[in-house]
């Protein structure tokens, strides 16, 4: 049994054009997926529309075998429970310091002890390199501090699943690696991710799989190896050519 | 110019003033609790209302306080409304009238306040779990504050201001009362120096009172001078 199942999932925005057309995905425990694609090819919308920011209108995501009912608030509660997301703009949020950030969904939704909670997320700072700056607000870190906030705050809530969107996107080149870096540890702590990304190299190295998208659809599925050495469709080599840059 | 100032007289008047101040105060606090409160109802159906009536019937409200003077609605509710049937003292129609006038400027201030909350924000919150209670209350609501707060501390000194024209309908606040002592002193200038001394002492001490709590509640980042 597949851990996350995702199958023929349809979306659209507003019932106009489907940015998603029976997207067919499959993600097993400790496994890291990296979706690629060129911008718009709806990788974002997939992401979106699996912790329910953007509502389904067919298919199946199944969790654990479990069916989620995306027009059910408290399935959707329950989901998000175990999916946690990371976006490329870090959302964080202005009025909180940084281990706020990461304690106030622990402490406030899920009710657990505010004193063990944030022992937790002072790890969590610590282990994302982040220890000296516990009570720095958003607008005082730079960039890439504040995506490594943010993804101490998706992992203070314990997720079975992280999501990730481009997470380094949006920094400026010498943010990125520190960024990088606290993938690469979450990664060896087997961490199951479903991931947005163009930093090939982390993509080859971490990847179990790679998927490309391309208008809303899956165009090819494989090891990363064999994606950017032996593209099989014709879009996916143009893609892999140009990101790769030859 | 050989006017020659003489305090002594006015200086005793001292105390009598400040009691005029601090209904200036009083007045300009009320407005403002009040004004808020219509305007925050008014920039919640503004921001987030469905029905189109309601919007309008609020922007007409908003448009119709903005661009008439305060004083002309004083003059409405004291003088007009009397012929209807409504009697105001002057205390109810200068603080109905002010708390109107500034709850349409308010009402301004908090929809771009209200606008100013990141949509990215709000979709962090509720991946994270949040309902939207929980959402108002940690996130919109702390963020609203921050960025209100500098221009509802203006417009509060600003009130505090226009508070002088209670004087016209016959209050006894700070402006009254200094018109009172100078027509029986005849020192106009000293009297009026000094009045003006009380509303510099009246809104500073309104704004450092209030970018401490600022400072120290919500972060606020604003300079106080
Ligand atoms: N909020 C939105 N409203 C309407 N259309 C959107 C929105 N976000 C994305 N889209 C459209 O959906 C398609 C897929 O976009 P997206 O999922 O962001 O792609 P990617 O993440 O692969 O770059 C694009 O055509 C984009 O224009
Ligand atoms: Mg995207």
């Amino acid at each position: 049994m597949h851990h996350l199942a995702i199958d023929r999932l349809t979306a659209s925005y507003d019932g106009k054009e489907q940015v998603l057309v029976d997207v067919s995905l499959q993600v097993a425990k400790g496994e890291i997926v990296s979706l690629i694609g060129p911008s718009g090819s709806g990788k974002s919308s997939l992401l979106r529309s699996l912790v329910g920011l953007l509502v389904p209108k067919s298919g199946e995501v199944m969790l654990d075998g479990e069916k989620v009912d995306y027009t059910n608030r408290k399935s959707v509660k329950a989901l998000r429970e175990r999916l946690a997301i990371v976006f490329q703009q870090y959302n964080l949020f202005q009025n909180m310091d940084a281990l706020r950030n990461v304690t106030v969904a622990p402490v406030k939704i899920r009710k657990r002890n505010a004193r063990e909670v944030e022992e937790e997320a002072t790890a969590l700072l610590r282990k994302v390199g982040l220890g000296d700056k516990l009570h720095a607000y958003p607008d005082e870190l730079s960039g890439g501090q504040q995506q490594r906030v943010a993804i101490a705050r998706a992992l203070a809530l314990k997720p079975d699943i992280l999501l990730l969107d481009e997470v380094t996107s949006a920094l400026d080149p010498e943010l990125v690696s520190e960024v990088l870096d606290a993938i690469r540890i979450l990664a060896a702590d087997g961490m199951t991710m479903l991931m947005v990304s163009h930093e090939m190299a982390l993509v080859r190295e971490i990847s179990t799989r790679v998927v490309m998208m391309d208008r809303g659809r899956v165009i090819e599925e494989g090891t990363a190896d064999r994606i950017f050495d032996n593209p099989r469709t014709e879009r996916c080599q143009e893609f892999v050519s140009k990101i790769l840059g030859h | 110019m050989d006017y020659t100032l003489q305090w002594g007289q006015v200086v005793g008047f001292t105390g009598y003033l400040i009691g005029g101040a601090w209904l200036a105060l009083q007045i300009a606090f009320l407005a403002f609790v009040g004004g808020v409160t219509i305007a925050t109802v008014n920039a919640t159906v503004l921001s987030y209302g469905r029905n189109r009536a309601l919007r309008t019937a609020v922007r007409s409200y908003v448009a119709f306080f903005m661009n008439t003077p305060v004083l002309v609605q004083i003059f409405f509710l004291f003088f007009a409304l009397p012929e209807m049937g409504v009697f105001l003292s002057s205390y109810q129609a200068v603080l109905l009238g002010l708390t109107l006038n500034v709850s349409g400027y308010l009402t301004e201030t908090l929809r771009a306040g209200f606008q100013s909350v990141r949509r990215s924000e709000i979709e962090a919150a509720e991946t994270l779990g949040m309902s939207v209670a929980q959402m108002t209350w940690h996130v919109i609501l702390p963020h609203v504050i921050r960025v209100l707060y500098p221009p509802l501390t203006n417009q509060y000194i600003l009130l505090t201001m226009t508070t002088s024209i209670a004087s016209i309908f016959g209050l006894e606040e700070l402006t009254g009362r200094a018109y009172n002592v100078s027509a029986e002193t005849f020192r106009s200038f000293e009297v009026f120096s000094l009045s003006a001394v009380l509303y510099v002492v009246l809104t500073l001490v309104a704004s450092s009172v209030l970018w401490l709590i600022g400072r120290h509640l919500f972060r606020v980042k604003a300079r106080l001078v």
